[in-house]
């Protein structure tokens, strides 16, 4: 009885252990609400943006004129932002050849390189996480109980990256409620869209700030809303992410200034630890007109499909080969560093269980030679006759 | 690769490296049947799932390891020991289905990635309850599937016809991390307290445990 009573009271406090490391790992904004507006200003006080949603210290902001800005303090959800520097952005001037030379090439070459860019395999997956995300000018609320109006930009971004000759899978199932498990719902969505093995998974989304001026631009002479990328920090793809994002907002803004906002690059997950080419796009916020939004799937489309699939002509696909390549080198970089902590910490995890089990590092490492012994026939470690004390 | 796949590969690796042998001792498990569950929740996790009307079954992701807690349960030691593990599932449904609604929806004010919350809750609740390896494992893998069918059956009661997915992620589902997850805590903290309270883990064996080849 004293035993169960000793198990209990243990249980108990371990159980409260977790919950405080929980509630100190919820940052200390305890009395932040979540789902409300936080802005982040510079050291001056400068407004910098607003999201909707929680800052916390180490979140990253690339402006639209690319500077990068890490999160130092947050008080009551509301954050200072300290000054990196200017960001570098991946070189696009294969832009400018290609443009050039699309003008001035001969139908030959450009059916050839058209050829050759139809006989890959292009394709694009779009899911949406938050099914109920509305647009409230448009839509009548900023929610609906199932597909909301998130669903016509989905689809007509669909039909802008066909337009572009790019295969797309739009998954039109919803995930709601819109809470907690609405990542992981959508996870499920992904993981079958990523059978498919897309060149890019997107999420779409719109944002949540009510300042519709943040988001309302004239882009290309036409009424059209900007869009957000969203990077999650805390997954081993982050880098390469980022990269990617980066690669985006640096085509975009060579094509069509002022359509990408900014980068967010936040703590969470957003199902990015899936695939090295999976973002979040927020087209356009709650309070915009869908009207507008819709305008920029157009435009969007053609930078996403550039970015990825490089221009139409043969100068600009040759020098996107050099300019891939240079991605993918930094891709690998981002993604050795990911691999490099996740050993450590599959090392560090196999030591603390082997520790836990055996309880001194003598009989820790008996243990560990006997196993990989038994496991490799006697060819490493202790031999078994030799292994047992 | 993504980490729900660097999970089943660590799990592979710390099966075959003897880690988790008494892990797998106590849920009445050889090696070599934790190693074909593994390679089975693997496989099955890329086969096309099973659609019953507006439920869709994944074979690695909910069905595999569904027949293993089937296969638990009755290899339970008592009669106690079942209720526990039923109760222990029920109770992490309803914990994670309030976690759900209650924690915010935007991962940037998530403590941490859904899916080891669930784990984590599964572990705990688990534990509280029984201290047995396989009440956890049992109430990790049934809590996240009851919670989801709950979620689904609140969906159809209003009205949106949502196809429930069940294990959908396959092997990189939380329903597999959540009872991973939570058999692992357990071993991990059940074993430092016995550790710190006793000063040695002498391995008190469950009843239906396999010691030396031998179920006892």
């Amino acid at each position: 009885m004293k035993d169960k009573f000793t198990r209990f009271l243990l249980s108990f406090f371990l159980a409260l252990a977790l919950y405080c490391a929980c509630a100190v790992n919820a940052s200390a904004d305890d009395q932040v609400d979540a789902e409300a507006l936080h802005v982040a200003v510079d050291g001056s006080g400068a407004y910098l943006f607003s999201i909707h949603g929680v800052l916390s210290e180490g979140d990253e902001y690339i402006t639209d004129d690319n500077v990068l800005y890490r999160i130092a303090t947050v008080n009551s959800g509301n954050a200072i932002a300290e000054k990196i520097g200017e960001e570098p952005m991946p070189d696009v001037s294969w832009l400018d050849v290609g443009e050039a030379q699309a003008v001035f090439a001969s139908d030959e070459t450009t059916q050839a390189v058209s050829a050759k860019a139809n006989a890959d395999k292009r394709l694009i997956a779009l899911y949406v996480t938050h099914s109920d995300e509305s647009y409230i000018p448009s839509d009548g609320s900023q929610s609906i109980n199932g597909q909301g109006g998130i669903y016509d930009v989905a689809r007509e971004f669909r039909d802008a990256l066909q337009k572009q000759g790019v295969d797309v899978i739009l998954d039109e199932s919803t995930h709601l409620p819109h809470d907690s498990g609405a990542y992981r719902r959508s996870r499920q969505t992904a993981e079958r869209l990523l059978q498919k093995q897309p060149d890019a998974i997107i999420d779409i989304h719109r944002d949540g700030i009510p300042d519709e001026s943040e988001y309302a631009r004239t882009i290309n002479g036409e009424e059209a809303s900007r869009v957000r990328l969203l990077v999650g920090r805390s997954n081993q793809n982050s880098s390469v992410n980022r990269e990617f994002a980066k690669q985006l907002k640096a085509v975009a803004d060579k094509q069509y200034p002022g359509l990408v906002k900014d980068i967010f690059i936040g703590k969470g997950n957003y199902n990015q630890d899936l695939a090295p080419h999976a973002i979040l796009l927020e087209f356009g916020t709650h309070t915009i007109s869908k009207e507008r939004v819709l305008n920029s799937t157009d435009m969007m489309a053609q930078v996403m499909s550039t970015a990825l699939y490089g221009t139409q002509t043969g100068s600009a696909a040759s020098e996107k080969s050099s300019s891939g390549q240079d991605a993918a080198v930094q891709s690998s970089k981002g993604v050795s560093g990911g691999m490099i902590f996740l050993v450590l910490s599959v090392i560090a995890g196999v030591i603390i269980f082997l520790l836990a089990q055996t309880g001194s590092g003598k009989a820790m490492k008996t243990k560990f030679t006997r196993n990989v012994s038994e496991l490799t026939g006697g060819l490493f470690g202790k031999k078994p006759e030799d292994s047992e004390p | 690769m993504s980490i729900g796949m660097i999970f089943l590969l660590v799990l592979t690796l710390l099966i075959l490296f003897g880690v988790l042998q008494r892990v797998l001792d106590r849920m009445a498990l050889t090696d070599r049947q934790a190693l074909i569950l593994v390679a089975a929740i693997f496989i099955g996790g890329w086969l096309p799932d099973l659609r019953i009307g507006m439920v869709s079954l994944n074979i690695g992701g909910a069905l595999v390891p569904f027949g293993v807690c089937v296969y638990l349960f009755f290899h339970a030691g008592t009669a106690k020991e079942r209720v526990r593990a039923l109760v222990a599932s029920v109770l992490n449904a309803a914990v994670i289905y309030v976690i759900s609604l209650f924690f915010p929806s935007d991962p940037v004010a998530m403590p941490f990635d859904p899916m080891i919350l669930y784990g984590l809750c599964g572990g705990i609740v688990a534990w509280l309850l029984g201290r047995s390896r396989r009440s956890a494992f049992i109430a990790g893998i049934l809590g996240i599937l009851l919670a989801d069918t709950a979620t689904g059956v609140v969906n159809w009661t209003r009205g949106i016809r949502q196809v429930l997915y069940l294990g959908s992620a396959g092997a990189l589902d939380a329903v597999v991390l959540s009872g991973v997850t939570a058999v692992m805590l357990c071993e991990l903290f059940g074993e430092i307290i016995e550790r710190m309270t006793t000063g040695k883990a002498d391995s008190p064996h469950e009843d239906g445990a396999i010691q030396g080849g031998q179920r006892v």
